[in-house]
Order: structure tokens, then sequence, then C-alpha cells
């Protein structure tokens, strides 16, 4: 027949150091730095007057895409203060799924838990600093634990959910959806990759042309991660503007 | 019988399996290990419970990542993004006073209308009144200019008149004049006597006037 | 083959039988987990299609919220993919 093995999982995650405490993860993490940091760049230098083109038209449309699409549909006209932070979150993750697909790289530096963790972190910090900040130490924890609107008897329940849900759940949420959706679609390559390969290269000449079926589900799959990765950049920072919003404003 | 396969890559062992007897022969499928540079901690069967749980995050990567977007986001924050919005907000500007511009110049250019209309409206009505004013001292003098010849008309005309009615006055008198002295003369010839002068003449006056009436 | 022999020697060996149930309920957990979650997305889409259809006006609104409520319900497909990789191969 022909030879079909899974590698162990740390063999097509876990990468090489190519020096000593750098490997491909950093190297994707310090890339998504140098791009969009060299995009504005770019964009900056060019003359603003005239109608964006090129490189700044990009740069404009990842600001309006974040005002317009994120912020004003959740946090409304006060929020665009936030702007720079949800453009580097949003930046930032996608710069980071999009090496999945793209061939040399093909690893998606947030199908490894530590991008997604220590972002989630960083948006748990500012929504509840922003809530303390808004609100006050004990308005905010009020706000979150007892929310107004539910009869004193169902605190008992209400108040453990709402801890639970906002203070726990919520950033280990966050970087779950984002490291298991794009492990998922790395894990799916690599099996329809392997598949292909394996059937292309199949001692059975009969089963050659079967090769066809994986390797056509693997593009469409490529296709796939190209929109998975955009959705959750998007959802990450989307979900972020509305935990500020809420911490923020409770009543909404 | 089993075989102890190792696969090398790059000179790091990747894996060691073991293998039944029956599918190992001369010419073993090529591996279908993904190529990668990671050393693996070679064990048996199950090598993939070794090594660390896919799920931990690992130290480096958390400090490269927490690395990057720090100064992603810090340079985003007081460079990039200021610098850029700057930008945007300029030319949003700039935008909209040229909307503005725009507007003010239409609104200028319909004033400019206007008030050039109002302006031939005025001067039409001028002319108008001119062209009347200008008519009327006409007509008034053609009137006048009339009225002086035709009174100097009627001046001649009545002189004229004046002197045909006494020339012709003049001529009938010479002709009752001659024709009573015809008359006269005849009554001398057929009755011998004389006849009162005075008698013929106003019968001659008479017959003429009768003639002259018919 | 092979895994015929392989069972025989777990057979013997405790800490392989753990494995090799870990292996086969791994499946379980992220079958079972992606039930509910994939009727919960087919209903958040089709409302939110019913929704654009019958008011496009407010389809990017719509659209926004769509997203937000897929992200919810997918994280508990997502945590038994976690859990399907941790019994796998924690």
């Amino acid at each position: 027949m022909f030879a079909f093995e899974f590698p162990p999982i740390n063999e097509i995650l876990r990468w090489q150091d190519i020096f000593p405490g750098f490997n491909k993860i950093a190297l994707i993490a310090v890339a998504a730095t140098v791009i969009s940091v060299s995009l504005f760049l770019i964009a900056a230098r060019q003359d603003y007057r005239e109608a964006p083109t090129g490189t700044r038209n990009l740069a404009e449309i990842s600001v309006e895409f974040i005002e317009e699409n994120i912020i004003m549909q959740t946090m409304g006209r006060d929020g665009l203060g936030w702007t720079p932070f949800l453009l580097s979150l949003f930046l930032f993750i996608y710069l980071c799924n999009v090496p999945g697909i793209i061939p040399i790289l093909q690893m998606p530096a947030t199908a490894r838990m530590a991008i997604p963790i220590f972002l989630a972190i960083v948006v748990w910090f500012v929504y509840n600093v922003t809530g303390i900040k808004h609100q006050g130490f004990f308005g905010y924890f009020k706000s979150v634990l007892f929310p107004p609107g539910v009869p004193k008897a169902l605190y008992v329940l209400v108040t453990p959910i709402e801890f639970i849900s906002t203070i726990v759940v919520r950033p280990f949420s966050l970087a779950v959806r984002l490291f298991a959706n794009m492990l998922a679609g790395h894990l799916l390559l690599v099996i329809f990759a392997l598949l292909s390969e394996a059937l292309f290269e199949a001692r059975d000449k009969v089963l050659i042309p079967l090769g066809v079926l994986p390797f056509g589900m693997l593009i469409f799959l490529t296709g796939f991660e190209v929109l998975v990765g955009f959705l959750q950049a998007f959802i990450f920072t989307i979900l972020t503007a509305v935990y500020i919003a809420g911490a923020a404003h409770p009543e909404h | 019988m089993q075989h102890a396969v190792a696969t090398l890559s790059g000179g790091n062992l990747v894996s060691l399996r073991w293998v039944s007897s029956e599918t190992t022969d001369t010419t073993m499928p090529t591996e279908m290990m993904m190529t990668t540079d990671t050393p693996m901690v070679a064990s048996t069967a199950v090598a993939e419970t070794t090594g660390p749980n896919p799920i931990s995050p690992e130290m480096k990567e958390l400090q490269w990542g927490a690395g990057s977007f720090i100064v992603l986001f810090i340079l985003m924050r007081l460079v990039l993004f200021p610098r850029l919005k700057k930008g945007m907000d300029a030319r949003y500007a700039g935008i909209r006073s040229d909307h503005e511009d725009a507007d003010a110049a239409k609104s200028g250019a319909r004033a400019d209308v206007v008030a050039y209309e109002t302006a031939l409206n005025d001067v039409r009505a001028q002319a108008a009144t001119r062209i009347d004013a200008a008519r009327q001292t006409l007509d008034t003098e053609r009137q006048s200019q009339l009225a002086q010849v035709n009174s100097r008309i009627a001046a001649r005309r009545a002189e004229a008149d004046e002197r045909a009615s006494a020339v012709k006055a003049a001529g009938r008198g010479q002709i009752s004049d001659a024709v009573a002295a015809i008359a006269t003369r005849a009554g001398e010839i057929a009755s011998g006597r004389t006849p009162d002068a005075a008698v013929v003449k106003q019968a001659v006056v008479s017959a003429m006037e009768s003639a002259g009436a018919r | 083959m092979e895994v015929l022999a392989r069972l025989a020697a777990a057979a013997a060996d405790p800490a392989e039988a753990k494995n090799i149930a870990a292996a086969g309920s791994a499946g379980f957990a992220y079958g079972l987990a992606a039930i509910g979650p994939g009727i919960g997305i087919g209903i958040i889409f089709g409302n939110a299609i019913e929704a654009m259809a019958r008011q496009p006006e407010a389809a990017g609104m719509v659209r926004t919220t769509m997203f937000l409520g897929i992200a919810f319900t997918e994280a508990l497909a997502l945590i038994g993919f976690v859990v399907f990789i941790l019994l796998k191969y924690a």
C-alpha cells in the first residue's frame, strides 16, 4: 500500500533555534513588527495631500478599517482614542497568522500558545484597568459582579458566574480561540500535504492519481486559511474593543 | 522480526521507530516526515508523549512575541499612527475646506449673476425711459413743426386766396363795367336814348352773379 | 501488522495502555464538542442572513454582531479541540 505516518506533533510545531533563544516563531513575531513599522514609515513619507496610493493607501485602509468596522461598531465616537492599540493588535495578529500560508515559512506564529496568551493577558489588563479608571475600583467590581436589574436572590448564582466569565474565562477564551483556530488550520494543512505526498509517491501506481484529491483539498484549505487568518485577527480585535467598551461604559 | 529505523534530517536524529520486517525492504518509501530541523528526543513508538506539551507556551517565543508587540505598540502610539493620522486629517480638512471654498465660490457666482441681472434690468429700464422721453420730445417737436408749417401754408393760402379774389373782383368790375358800357351803348342805339347807368350796372351784376352761381 | 504488534506490546505496559485509551477518547472529545457549536453557528448564520435580507441597510451592524456571536459559540468547539490535543499529547 502506501506509507502514511503522522509525525509527532512537536515535530510540526516546535522549531529549532536559528540562534540560541530565537526560533521561527520569534522570527515571525519580529518580522510582523518590522513589516508594520516599515509599512507605516513608508506610508508617512508619501505626500499626504494627494489621493493615497500604494503603501499609504494600505496603511490608511487599515486605519479606516479599525475605525469604521471595529471602533464605531462597538465603542462609538469616544473610542477613537483606542485606534493605535487596536491597530497594532490587529496588524500584529494578522501578520503572525499569515505566515501559515506563505511558502517556506508555513507556520502561523499564533499556532503556538505564547503569543495568544501574552496578547490575551495584555487585553485583560487593559480592560480591567480601563474599567477601574472609569468607574473606580469598587464601582468597577460592583458593576462586574453585581450587574443591575437582577433580583437580589439571584446574586448568589450570578456573582460567581460573572466573576468567572469576566475575570477568568475571557482572557482564556480569547487566547484559546486564536491559538486553536490557527493550530487546527495548520494541522489540516499538514495532514493534507502529507496525504497528497504519500499518495503521489505510493509504490502502488494505481494510487498516484488519487493524490489529486487531497492536493485539491490542500489548495482549498490554503485559501480558507487566508480567510481564517484575517477573521481571527478581526475577532480578537473586535472582542477587545467590546470588552474595553463594556468596562468603560457598563450600561451598554 | 523488527528493525529500528532511524530518520535523519540535517544531521539530527529526527525519529526512531520500530518497523516489522514485512514493511522493510530495500525500496523503503520516502519518509513522510515534515522536513524539520527540530532535534527530537528520540525514543520508541511513543515519541509524541515526550517533549513539552504543545499547548504550554515556550519562554523564548513568549519573550520575543511580547517584545515585538510592545515595540510595535509603542512605536504605533508615539510615532507611526499620529504621523499618518495627521496627514489623513490634513487631507480630509483640505478636502472639506476645498468643498467649502467651492460652495462659497458657487454662491458668490450666483450672487454675481443676481447682481448682474438687477443691473441689467436697471439699465434696460433706464434705456426704455430714455427712449420714451426721446420719442416724446421728437413727437412734440414734430407736432410743433408740423403746426408751424401748417400755419405757414394756411397763411400763404389765405394770402393767395385774397389776392386771387381781389384780382377776380377787379376783373369782374372791369367786365361788368365793360358789359354795362356795351349794354348802354346797345340801348342808345336801339332806343335812341341813354338808359340810366346805375340801373344797367345793377342788372349786369345780378346777371353775372346768377351765371356765376349756376 | 505493526498496529497489532504495538497493541500486543501495549497490553503489558500500563503507560502505553493509558496512551491508547487517551488517543481513543481524544477523537470523541472533539467530535462531541463540535456538535453543539455546529448547530449554534448554523442558527446564528441563518438568522443573520434573514436579518440582512429583511434590512439590507443594517447589514454592517448585523455582520459585526454575527461574528461576535460566532466567536463566542465557536469557543466551545475550540476548547474541545484543545482538550483533544491535551488528551492526545499531554
